[in-house]
């Protein structure tokens, strides 16, 4: 009995030996075929597939989602897709690629993928990409905020048709000539002007940051940050890391030498309480907590403030929130100046956040200082 | 068995001849003279409890000479006895005489001392506290990580603010009411006086008389993080007349600079955002976290003590405040051009 394991055993080392050996000699040998052209056989799909499903519905267990259902959400989601996912998985308003077609595995058209999916699955997926899949991860995991306004997108994207995509994507509606710059090829401009507005004035409902009333010096100092990774957005990053040099020069000063129009506040006069809580820090700061005031370098007021720092006057009250919750968490990053911010950050409380970027959106222009 | 070789041991050292063996070479002599001058040395200059310049200082130096040799004095006693019980009359002494020795040597002796010490310091403890007579210069200082806010009455009648450096009249006593922003401090001036801690949520007092006209240092007494041994000011003791006209001169507002390297620097000080910190009186520049720069051009040092106050120190300051004091809420600004920068230090130093 003892002896009949003993030499089972033996046999099924020797077998195991050999299935090794076998395996290697495929291998090295390189006769076993990587190319995509002839996709995978059913039952290697199959598995593909469910192990997929598998690991993203487990790894995505802990995730809770924000609230989706915010039209500035979605209109950033859009822009996005429009710019990074389109062209692989397709848009109501045009096909997917054939170069897209031709991967192995195929990127999957969306809208009937999308109804089968939890957002917290999605976001898993959107920020952290699939291995062996094609599927790129986010290009900073320090912007979830920017995930959960693509998920607020695709949620939605099953009752997308082509007119309301085309609304969504290219939001003017006062309609504007699309502007020229000078030396800069339409296609980089176009991009600009598609979310932030030809007039760079963020679009209606302020979904997207003013780009109108920043001085050229800082408009600049931003889109190199972005390029070199030093500004942390998965958005701006793709947008601002493909232009060349004099690409990026030409644009700031494109924007930054505009006019401000005036714009339609975004918060209502019922948060008077809270606008007037912010106005109190933006201009007097918070001594005792080592805050100082926020207009000495944002405006507005009647001093001339450097051309490197951002006017906040007529921002959207998410926008600031958010790069408020950035510089607290360390994940903003940013230009030359962006380390100004950590005493702030550090020192006002999160509670502060919300009233102070209410009371900057509530100022509604971007430029009142005549420097 | 052990105590026999303990004994056997020691026979060398104790049968070795009773004669010195220490001879005043010239040589050991030169060098006993350089360790002396190199002590003393450290006893003076402007942040010495031993070469006091003022009332407190005087006591707590005369307390701490007396200390010092009085306990020299009983050092001696000490091992006088021990060698005369040891080489002298090695024999067992008599119980009732060994007994006396002991009891007297060991309780009474101490005791009494003691006692005398105590009275000695508590005597001259309430002098250290007491508030400063009717009628004396007040000035309220504010410990913050890591500078000093001193609070002047200016002679109009309100108050005015100034940063890292005191300025006195001699021989007149002085209060000091004490707080903290933060964490506790201590406030020390070692050549005019004793220290006192700087306590969050509540006030404390010094009183101090300066005696000599003079230039010191005062430090924080009370480790309060990264930068405490980066948290000094100056002490500039002054006649009256030349305080009088300091204080008029440090209450007024900051002049407007004349000059245009220094006109463009205050442009470039409001519009880079010190103002958000900084207060310069007479100027839009009104923030209150850091330093007041109004007079800056006339203190001696920068960054509480930490750099003398030139130009290249400034600039240093300006660019890279972390590399001189660690942690310190000033972030660094060397983004600003070389031309900004030379301008803005124009602008500080004009500050006078």
């Amino acid at each position: 009995m003892k002896l009949r394991l003993k030499q089972r055993a033996t046999t099924l080392a020797i077998f195991f030996a050999l299935m090794a050996v076998l395996g290697s000699m495929v291998v090295v040998s390189g006769v076993a075929p990587i190319r995509a052209s002839s996709g995978h056989w059913a039952i290697t799909k199959w598995f593909l597939a469910f192990s997929k499903n598998r690991s993203v519905a487990t790894h995505s267990l802990g995730i809770k989602a924000p609230e989706l259902d915010d039209l500035g959400r979605v209109r950033r989601g859009a822009g996005h897709y429009e710019t990074a996912c389109a062209n692989c998985h397709g848009s109501p308003l045009r096909a997917r690629s054939p170069v897209a077609l031709a991967m192995t595995p195929t990127p999957p058209l969306l809208p009937p993928l999308v109804e089968r999916r939890k957002p917290r699955e999605l976001y898993y997926v959107v920020q952290h990409g699939i291995l062996f899949a094609g599927m790129p991860a986010w290009p900073t995991q320090k912007r979830p905020e920017e995930v959960w306004d693509v998920v607020a997108f695709l949620v939605r994207l099953p009752q997308i048709d082509r007119d309301e995509y085309l609304r969504l994507i290219s939001p003017e509606t006062r309609p504007a000539p699309l502007p020229t710059a000078d030396g800069v090829a339409t296609a980089p401009l176009a991009t600009c002007t598609r979310c932030h507005g030809a007039d760079g004035g963020g679009g209606p409902g302020g979904a997207f940051p003013r780009l109108v009333g920043q001085p050229s010096e800082y408009l600049l100092d931003s889109l190199e940050a972005y390029a070199a990774g030093e500004r942390h957005s998965g958005v701006m990053q793709t947008v601002a890391a493909v232009l060349t040099d004099e690409e990026r020069r030409v644009l700031a000063n494109h924007f930054g030498k505009m006019m401000a129009p005036g714009t339609d506040p975004t918060a209502s006069p019922e948060d008077s309480e809270a606008i007037a809580r912010g106005r109190k820090i933006a201009e007097h700061g918070l001594p005792d907590a080592n805050v100082p005031s926020c207009i000495d370098c944002h405006g507005p007021g009647e001093q001339p403030i450097s051309e490197n720092y951002p006017r906040l006057a007529g921002q959207p009250t998410w926008y600031l929130e958010r790069q408020l919750r950035l510089f607290h968490a360390g994940h903003r990053g940013g230009g030359a100046n962006a380390h100004l911010m950590d005493t702030v950050a550090a020192n006002l409380q999160e509670t502060s956040y919300r009233d102070v970027a209410m009371y900057y959106s509530s100022l509604g222009n971007a430029s009142q200082e005549d420097d | 068995m052990i105590m026999h070789a303990v004994n056997q041991s020691l026979q060398p050292i104790l049968d070795r001849p009773r004669r010195a063996t220490f001879s005043w070479s010239r040589r050991s002599i030169a060098r006993w003279a350089l360790l002396a001058v190199t002590v003393c040395t450290g006893c003076q200059g402007p942040q010495s409890a031993l070469s006091p310049a003022g009332e407190g200082a005087e006591q707590i130096a005369a307390l701490f000479w007396a200390m010092a040799i009085g306990a020299g004095m009983i050092w001696l006693v000490v091992i006088g006895l021990a060698a005369y019980a040891l080489r002298i009359v090695p024999q067992p002494h008599d119980k009732r005489s060994s007994r006396r020795w002991v009891i007297g040597g060991g309780v009474i002796v101490p005791t009494l001392l003691l006692s005398i010490l105590l009275m000695f310091g508590l005597a001259i403890l309430p002098a250290l506290v007491r508030p400063a007579p009717e009628g004396s210069l007040h000035v309220e200082v504010v410990g913050v990580r890591w500078w000093w806010r001193f609070i002047y009455p200016s002679p109009d009648g309100g108050s005015f603010e100034l940063a890292n450096e005191v300025r006195l009249p001699v021989g007149e006593p002085v209060q000091f009411d004490l707080r903290s922003a933060d964490v506790i401090h201590g406030f020390w001036i070692p050549s005019l006086g004793g220290k006192v801690d700087m306590i969050p949520g509540r006030q404390t007092r010094l009183t101090l008389w300066p005696t000599a006209v003079g230039t010191y240092r005062g430090v924080c007494a009370e480790y309060c993080g990264a930068s405490h041994a980066k948290m000094a000011f100056d002490v500039v003791v002054m006649p009256r007349e030349e305080f009088d006209a300091w204080l008029r001169q440090q209450a007024q507002d900051a002049i407007d600079p004349s000059e245009p390297d220094a006109r463009r620097g205050s442009e470039v000080f409001l519009k880079s955002g010190c103002g958000g910190c900084h207060a310069v009186r007479g100027t839009a520049a009104d923030g209150s976290i850091g330093p007041d720069l109004t007079h800056f051009g006339s203190r001696h040092s920068l960054a509480a003590g930490s750099l003398e106050n030139s130009p290249d120190n400034l600039r240093r300051w300006i660019t890279e405040p972390q590399s001189i004091k660690p942690m310190a809420v000033m972030p660094g600004y060397h983004t600003l051009s070389d031309a900004d920068l030379a301008s803005l230090i124009a602008y500080l130093q004009g500050l006078e």
